[in-house]
């Protein structure tokens, strides 16, 4: 289990997501929402596109390519070309600061 | 570029004595030069900037016979670009208009930005490894040059072709009659008729550049049903046609011949009482103007009427057939019961099942249908009415004739035509 510090939580409001960098692991994308801090890998399951380039609505983040549409919450696919699920990662607020669990067995599992 | 060689088109057209020869109307090979020589190098009309209000808005049109989509970017800027996928050719936008993120290919998953960039494919993994593949150089082809005038988008596939504003040249102060007549601008009602016609565009545009005469004849019977009396005579009052650049306007100025053909009488309440507003803000000339009987063309094929507000394109589909494309404009801040009344008199009179659009769409097939005979088509065409009514007015700038019953737009525009069907450059080609 590895504990990335994001950043602080007044630099994500909600409504806005980001791209993390994972040193020897894929990118993940961190959410606010109005259900709060979600993470979720941020490659799209279908091409090759980076989710935080697409468009966060609500509780979904669209894919920039074809626009699947991805629960942030559950990373289950909400429409065609996607039908894998995201993998998810839990995400904490310590000390003021977003913090995602960062665990490869998790995410082989979601 | 330049195929004119071909054929002698000065032959053809003879505007000093007014006589043209019918295979303009009929000839494939001529048909197939004006794709290159007119429309894939004039200014065309592509869109209302009311259809396009916010990011992602979209309407797909065509440019001669090439299909284009046309975007509110999200930057605000409008692009156009060919509604035809690079990579096997699918057209990848099938709806007339409408809002969205991107365009996609039904056939390979291609997808494409609102700027035309190519932002992913299906299987995109399997591009990568391809030696030489470059997303960047894959995008849908942009239209050369994309502008506005006063709310009216136009585009052209010419990277050499002047600026809009020298395209139009001194005719901007007879667009600005409709285009500029309020200070809120004006706006396309919603919907877009489209309907198939067979004739030849030219036949088309030539009668709204110019074709005053066929008013009282043509169209007496369906102003007898509609308005229980006929088209008034255009005779006596004071008339023009004037013309710049091939863009053409023919007109009167008794500020309601052609409003009131729309038998609304809210329409003539709202023309009369704001003649004056209109006055100050065009002078009283171009206020009589804004309802009057007259039509116009923008070369090549973009007409409207003053007063009953249709505006539409012939799109060319073949020597003898066109696509009509129809929208209803009004001023953004006319009340919505006024807007309501030119959208029904339009319905009534220039839609498809309207009086006046099928008077004229009988006429305009069989013009063009009569010159397939072999015989036929060895008789030149009259076009010399009004040779000599040559004017000028103080207040009015371009080609100017005196006297709307005149042949005088349309020979202006077939030498327009002429001129760019021999030219090989926009250096030779008169502003």
């Amino acid at each position: 289990m590895r504990r990335l510090e994001i950043c602080p939580a007044e630099d994500l409001p909600p409504g806005e997501m980001r791209r993390v960098e994972v040193p020897g692991g894929a990118p993940i994308a961190v959410y606010h929402t109005a259900s709060g801090f979600h993470a979720t890998a941020d490659t799209c399951s279908h091409a090759l596109a980076s989710l935080t380039d697409g468009d966060l609505e609500d509780e979904e983040v669209l894919c920039p390519v074809h626009w699947a549409r991805f629960d942030v919450r559950t990373g289950e696919p909400q429409c065609f070309p996607a039908t894998v699920a995201l993998a998810v990662y839990r995400v904490e607020v310590v000390g003021g600061v977003v913090t995602v669990l960062h665990n490869e067995e998790e995410e082989e599992v979601a | 570029m330049n195929t004119a060689s071909a054929v002698d088109i000065s032959r053809l057209v003879d505007t000093e004595e007014g006589w043209v020869d019918r295979s303009i109307y009929w000839d494939p090979d001529l048909y197939a030069q004006e794709l290159e020589q007119i429309f894939a190098r004039c200014w065309l009309f592509l869109a209302h900037e009311s259809q396009l209000a916010k990011p992602g808005d979209y309407v797909t049109t065509t440019m001669g016979q090439d299909r284009v989509i046309v975007t509110r970017k999200r930057d605000g800027e409008i692009g156009a670009f060919l509604n035809s996928c690079p990579h096997r050719g699918n057209v990848v936008c099938h709806a007339e208009a409408g809002n969205t993120r991107g365009f996609v290919c039904n056939y390979h998953g291609w997808s494409f930005g609102l700027d035309g960039a190519l932002v992913g494919m299906h299987e995109q993994a399997a591009f990568d490894r391809s030696p030489g593949f470059d997303r960047t150089k894959l995008g849908l082809t942009p239209v050369a040059q994309v502008a506005t005038y006063k709310g009216l988008v136009f585009g052209t596939f010419d990277p050499g072709a002047p600026s809009l504003a020298e395209y139009f040249g001194d005719f901007t102060y007879y667009l600005d009659v409709l285009l500029d007549n309020d200070e809120g601008g004006t706006e396309f009602l919603p919907g877009c008729i489209s309907s198939v016609l067979n004739c030849n565009w030219k036949v088309a545009a030539e009668n709204f550049a110019g074709d005053a005469l066929h008013a009282g004849w043509t169209h007496d019977s369906g102003a007898r049903a509609m308005l229980g009396k006929g088209v008034a005579s255009v005779v006596d009052g004071e008339s023009y046609q004037a013309n710049v650049n091939g863009h053409c306007w023919e007109f009167n100025l008794d500020l309601l011949g052609n409003a009131a053909t729309l038998g609304d009488r809210a329409i003539l309440r709202y023309l009369r009482e704001r003649e004056p507003a209109m006055a100050e803000r065009l002078g009283p000339t171009r206020a009589r103007m804004v309802g009057s009987m007259a039509s116009v063309n923008v070369f090549p094929n973009f007409s409207f009427l003053p007063g009953q507000n249709t505006f539409r394109v012939w799109q060319p589909r073949g020597p003898q057939q066109i696509e009509l494309q129809t929208w209803v404009l009004v001023n953004r801040n006319a009340p919505q019961e006024i807007k309501d009344a030119y959208r029904k008199g339009v319905m009534m009179t220039f839609a498809p099942a309207g009086v006046f659009e099928m008077d004229d769409g009988e006429n305009w097939e069989y013009a063009t249908r009569a010159n397939d005979g072999v015989v036929t088509r060895r008789q030149r065409l009259y076009y010399g009415l009004g040779l000599g009514t040559a004017t000028t007015h103080p207040d009015l700038p371009g080609n100017l004739y005196r006297g709307q019953v005149n042949d005088a737009n349309q020979r202006a525009f077939l030498g327009r035509w002429a001129e760019l069907m021999q030219a090989d450059s926009w250096d030779r080609v008169t502003s």
